[in-house]
């Protein structure tokens, strides 16, 4: 069975410090993986190496069968990552969202007004609204729009709805699943908000101090492990 | 005060009517600042980004020339253009003594530390997570570049307008360089310079004037462009 990502051997270190071990780690394809764990676990660490916009200092790292790296830029399209602080290009939401398409060269015109749809946002209201002009939840919606616009394989969500209200954090979960159930989407989540992580993931898994402390893969919900851990 | 005065009013006369010598100085003035700013964009954005985003060996003493070329008399360039450009200097056979291209060139020496060190900075003090957002988006090297630049745009353009400042009102290089010959190499600063000497005021003021006027035509397009862009 080929996994979504195989990790063999996984270590990242910053200014001498190991701040990711991970000797195996094989996440499932089609599913939605949680992560949990405490500030400083590695989880962000451990999503920028899955979305190839960092090299681990050691160990191999396999993208559905194949080994990858981050020069690898037709391997990096298939994947996209969401930070809890997204940074938005000094341009219109349009051209936010379009950016990606526009890279590839893909001249989806559709794409746009309706990944717009997806997070909630009007086109036609939101469409040449400045960057400047947008509330966190907003930013953080087009951010999410520019990357369902390219219908990702794989969707990286670090921390996603922590800094936004919860009218913003209703609509980014529902674009998740759409995104999810619409083009089988693989998602992998890092989150503190454990009744969502716990209601949304089929397998979980528990980092600190950079280790697995806990994967589940057996479909119970990882609410439990995820008190212990935290 | 009743020299200033007059001075002024022939200077309006001197405006409205059109006056040849005066209206030569401003598009000599216009023709060589305009070559010297392009040069100094075209060589200097590619430098400034250099120094801002790459790690080489030496990088901070490159920084510290830099900023220190930023003080460079134009005297003193004058003196250097001069000396490589006359008869029996290595540029020489080029002729470009008393020339529109000796004073661009010259101009350009001024210019280009001003471009590369507030380039430089512009690149250092982006936005980290702009790198990641562009990657994760699917841009590749080359499109990372471009997208900064754009990023960086305003920035750019006040490097831009701040060199253009200090090319049209410099006086040394025109002086030593140019030769501020009539009708060919004098420009706004050296007919200032020669007319307030002869005792001419209105000549000088109209031309000072003149000066003024692109300096906030010049600030006038900077102020619109941050606003249309926010």
């Amino acid at each position: 069975m080929t996994h979504l990502f195989e990790l063999r051997g996984i270590k990242q270190i910053y200014a001498g410090r190991t701040v990711l071990d991970i000797p195996r780690l094989d996440i499932p394809d089609q599913k939605i993986l949680g992560i949990f764990g405490p500030n400083g676990s590695g989880k962000s660490t451990l999503l920028r190496i899955l979305a190839l916009l960092e090299d681990p200092a050691e160990g191999s790292l396999r993208f559905k069968g194949q080994p990858c790296s981050s020069g690898n830029d037709a391997q990096r399209r298939r994947i996209a990552l969401l930070d809890q602080s997204p940074y938005l290009l000094k341009r219109s939401v349009s051209g936010n969202v379009a950016y990606g398409l526009k890279v590839r060269g893909t001249k989806d015109q559709a794409a746009v007004p309706r990944s717009m749809e997806m997070v909630g946002l009007d086109p036609k209201t939101f469409g040449r609204r400045k960057w400047h002009h947008l509330s966190g939840g907003e930013s953080q919606r087009v951010a999410l729009a520019a990357r369902l616009a390219l219908k990702p394989e794989v969707l990286l969500l670090d921390e996603p709805t922590a800094n936004v209200d919860s009218e913003s954090t209703d609509l980014i979960r529902e674009a998740v699943f759409t995104a999810r159930q619409s083009w089988g989407t693989a998602v992998v989540l890092v989150s503190h908000d454990q009744h969502w992580l716990s209601e949304v993931s089929e397998t979980s898994l528990g980092l600190r101090d950079g280790r697995i402390v806990q994967m589940d893969q057996s479909g119970q919900s990882p609410a439990v492990s995820m008190k212990k851990v935290l | 005060m009743d020299y200033i005065l007059n001075g002024l009013i022939q200077a309006c006369h001197l405006l409205l009517s059109g006056h040849a010598e005066t209206y030569s100085a401003v598009w000599v003035t216009l023709r060589v600042s305009s070559l010297s700013i392009a040069a100094s964009l075209l060589l200097g954005l590619p430098l400034g980004f250099l120094l801002g985003q790459a790690d080489f060996f030496g990088k901070q003493l490159v920084r510290l020339v830099v900023n220190t070329l930023l003080s460079l008399p134009t005297v003193l360039i004058g003196l250097l253009v001069y000396s490589f450009v006359s008869k029996r200097g290595p540029l020489g056979e080029l002729e470009l003594l008393f020339t529109l291209p000796g004073i661009a060139i010259g101009q350009t020496i001024l210019g280009l530390p001003i471009i590369v060190a507030l380039t430089a900075s512009a690149v250092e003090n982006m936005d980290r997570r702009l790198r990641q957002t562009l990657l994760t988006l699917g841009a590749s090297k080359r499109q990372i570049l471009a997208t900064t630049i754009l990023e960086a745009r305003f920035s750019l353009l006040a490097a831009a307008v701040t060199a253009y400042g200090r090319i049209v009102s410099e006086v040394g290089i025109s002086m030593m360089v140019g030769g501020n010959i009539k009708w060919f190499t004098r420009t706004i600063t050296t007919a200032i310079a020669l007319e307030t000497n002869k005792g001419q005021f209105a000549m000088g003021i109209a031309l000072g004037l003149v000066l003024l006027f692109i300096a906030f035509g010049v600030n006038i397009v900077l102020h619109f462009v941050h606003r249309r862009g926010g």
